[in-house]
């Protein structure tokens, strides 16, 4: 391997890929929407849905629990006359639920009675169902103790104290945010290595490079590290837009955190390597892209928690460098750990980028 | 034979042989074949088998100072929820702090050394710590452990069946009776399956397309075809003819190997199912097809519809409830066809609806392909150079 070779190949490479606007555009603008989409557009707080109220009671009691629904903020209360509307509402998606206070309920709170009180929830949209319940459930809960005269003979139950650690708001940002940079790193990333350098090939740029005497871990390092370059620079934009747009600024060390995105997304531009060595087009590799990054990405713990899959699909998701990934993105970000905690995951994380690596240049290596 | 007969013959003959031409080639085009059927298989796979909010196996430690029949109860109580694996005992909240602090547990419970005391006054309580790292997670661990803990006695074991939201029949100043249409097991597979077939097409739609006219432009054969004796618009809609029947056979395709492993058929009409994925189908390829018109080259109409995909997944309700988002954002998603055919999908699968609860949405879809059909025919008015 010699250094000036390989200062003239990244010299290319780098004039190479980023010599055209649109490119350098895309670069730095997919990441950035990508964060902004997921950290801003996602919440996991319910609010404005919309809730039918049939108060068949309309006396002080019914006015009160109402009340209290609204000042929660998560509903929008819409006062319906009938079942039949609540119906209605509910099988053309308008409702998102609905809650019947039955005639006598005032007088039976008074009277020392337990009083029903009907919930209905359109389940079609399951998330959103079992938020709003525990909603519901509260709000009726408190009310009723504050208006009940008596407590029903509750026997042993037990009282639960409830504090939360690391994120006492149970805020949903700082999960998306820190989730998103493994999305951007392990999909976007690949996707757009992949695409530029076969658009290169196309070109017939590649072969010429190949019966230069430049050697195959040149050209792989010549490819590699500008593009490294210019996601590094990504990694620090995304960190100061989460920061700055979004207040999501990591637990721990900030540099750390950079330092090892910086170091992943070298692996799995390496990825992108291999999908682009091996098509003929750009749609080819966009499909191969996909159809391998897709499945990473969803079973990596980004959107759902891997500890809810059954347990021989956990133990796949252990094959994923993009678990990995995130698993110490979100240690970092949410809880601060730092190196001392995390070595055995950084370990993992590094054979798994040698492997790739090794692979890319093996299938590099096989096209001359 | 009439005149406008005889115009319209043509004009379908015409729309009909590019059509042909388009299919022949996307039979040859093995990579796009196999990714057609290898995707839905792998999506539906997934999001069937795999993908759930709901906690499931969730680590917790229990730091119990009582060492008391209820203690022993609660913590029984808890673990048989199903929502739970066997608890880690510690010692100190240190140790516990340790463990959450590591992601090792997800929730620590501190029974208190007088719970005993506390319970014959009526005043039982216990501490809960949640790691609020994962907040869907954790809200709902949460609300878990306090509904069970609040049936939570030692003379009755209290009702606490798997599939129904815990703790249904507590004691309290107010019963609720909660009933959960449409999908009363509150599934999220249910949720994520009726609307998986927007997603695949949408994929479909867009890398079919947009890939499509910037190909052949960097090919050269798109200018040899505009020199054919046939209009911009005949040429977009016959490239669009084959994929709409793909989109069809990928329709048919996903919704047989939902219900025949999984069970989950429309619960509403066919009819309006195949109906409203028509308009649908044509935006989306519409879109393709104007990302292609805007592209010079096929990396940029990749980045283009990466950019347009990724929107329209987040914002149109389909992963993610339309609810949880920030008013502000809402209207956008009006102007991306899966967003209607998310609301469509979702009233015929789970709500059971037919054609007239389709017809907004159909509409909505039809408007968007109008006007970018408009829109493509001004960017590819024949230039050269």
């Amino acid at each position: 391997m010699s250094w000036q070779r390989l200062r003239t190949l990244l010299r290319r490479e780098a004039r190479a890929s980023l010599r055209d606007p649109f490119t350098v555009g895309i670069l730095v603008a997919v990441p950035l929407l990508a964060m902004v989409l997921f950290g801003f557009v996602l919440s996991t707080e319910v609010h404005g849905l919309r809730l039918a109220v049939l108060d068949g009671d309309a006396s002080p009691a019914s006015r009160r629990l109402i009340g209290d629904l609204r000042a929660t903020g998560a509903f929008t209360l819409v006062p319906v006359r009938s079942r039949d509307e609540i119906e209605l509402g509910l099988v053309d998606g308008r409702l998102g639920g609905a809650i019947v206070v039955p005639p006598g309920f005032g007088r039976d709170l008074a009277e020392g009675r337990t009083p029903e009180v009907n919930a209905i929830y359109d389940a079609a949209e399951a998330v959103l169902a079992g938020n709003a319940e525990g909603y519901v459930r509260g709000v009726v809960a408190a009310t009723g103790a504050r208006l009940a005269v008596r407590r029903p003979a509750s026997g042993g139950g037990i009282a639960v104290v409830t504090s939360v650690l690391f994120n006492p708001t149970l805020a949903g940002v700082p999960f998306m945010v820190s989730g998103t940079f493994g999305f951007v790193l392990s999909f976007l990333a690949v996707l757009i290595t992949a695409v530029t350098i076969v658009n290169e090939r196309m070109a017939g740029t590649f072969e010429q490079l190949q019966v230069t005497p430049a050697t195959t871990l040149e050209i792989l390092l010549g490819k590699l590290l500008p593009m490294g370059g210019v996601f590094a620079l990504d990694i620090a934009l995304m960190m100061l837009a989460a920061g700055l747009l979004l207040g999501v600024w990591p637990n721990g060390s900030a540099a750390f955190f950079w330092i090892v995105s910086a170091l992943y997304v070298l692996t799995t531009l390496s990825m992108g390597l291999i999908f682009s060595a091996t098509s003929a087009t750009a749609a080819e590799a966009v499909q191969k892209t996909v159809i391998f990054s897709i499945p990473i990405v969803q079973l990596s713990g980004f959107a759902f928690p891997i500890r809810n899959m059954p347990g021989w699909l956990q133990w796949v998701t252990e094959c994923f460098p993009a678990t990995h990934y995130i698993r110490i993105s979100r240690a970092i970000y949410l809880r601060g750990e730092g190196p001392l905690d995390l070595w055995p995951e950084l370990l993992i994380l590094a054979a798994f980028g040698a492997l790739q690596v090794t692979v890319a240049l093996r299938t590099m290596g096989a096209r001359t | 034979m009439t005149a406008a007969g005889g115009r319209l013959r043509g004009w379908l003959s015409r729309v009909l042989a590019v059509a042909w031409r388009e299919a022949t080639l996307l039979r040859h085009d093995r990579g796009f074949v196999s990714t057609i059927i290898a995707q839905p298989i792998l999506i539906i796979l997934l999001y069937g088998y795999g993908l759930s909010n709901t906690p499931a196996n969730v680590p917790w430690a229990v730091l119990d100072r009582s060492q008391s029949a209820q203690s022993r109860q609660l913590v029984q109580d808890i673990r048989h929820s199903g929502y739970f694996l066997a608890p880690t005992p510690v010692s100190g909240y240190a140790e516990g702090h340790a463990l959450l602090r590591r992601g090792a547990v997800l929730a620590m419970l501190v029974v208190p050394a007088g719970l005993r005391r506390d319970a014959a006054r009526g005043r039982a309580r216990v501490q809960v710590l949640l790691d609020g790292s994962d907040p869907l997670s954790a809200a709902r661990v949460g609300s878990y452990v306090a509904q069970i803990a609040a049936a939570s006695a030692p003379p009755r074991r209290p009702a606490v069946r798997e599939g129904v939201a815990p703790g249904a029949d507590l004691p309290g100043p107010v019963d609720v009776r909660q009933r959960f249409t449409f999908n009363p097991r509150l599934a999220d597979r249910d949720f994520f399956l009726a609307t998986l077939v927007g997603m695949l097409l949408t994929n479909l739609c867009l890398s079919a397309s947009s890939l499509g006219i910037v190909g052949e432009r960097e090919s050269g054969t798109f200018e040899q075809t505009l020199a054919l004796p046939i209009s911009t618009v005949e040429i977009v809609l016959g490239k669009l003819v084959p994929l709409v029947v793909l989109g069809y056979l990928v329709l048919l395709g996903t919704l047989t190997l939902q219900g025949v492993l999984f069970g989950i058929w429309p619960r509403g009409s066919l009819v309006a199912l195949l109906v409203v994925t028509l308009p649908f189908l044509l935006a989306s390829l519409a879109i393709g097809v104007f990302v292609s018109s805007l592209a010079d080259t096929s990396a940029q109409a990749v980045f283009i519809t990466v950019f347009f995909i990724m929107p329209s997944f987040v914002l149109s309700g389909i992963m993610f409830p339309y609810e949880l988002m920030p008013e502000a954002v809402r209207p956008i998603g009006g102007l991306l066809p899966l967003r209607w055919y998310q609301i469509a999908l979702r009233r015929i699968f789970a709500r059971g609806g037919g054609l007239g609860d389709v017809v907004v949405p159909a509409l909505a879809m039809l408007a968007i392909f109008a006007v970018l059909l408009a829109a493509i025919r001004w960017r590819l008015r024949p230039r050269l150079g």
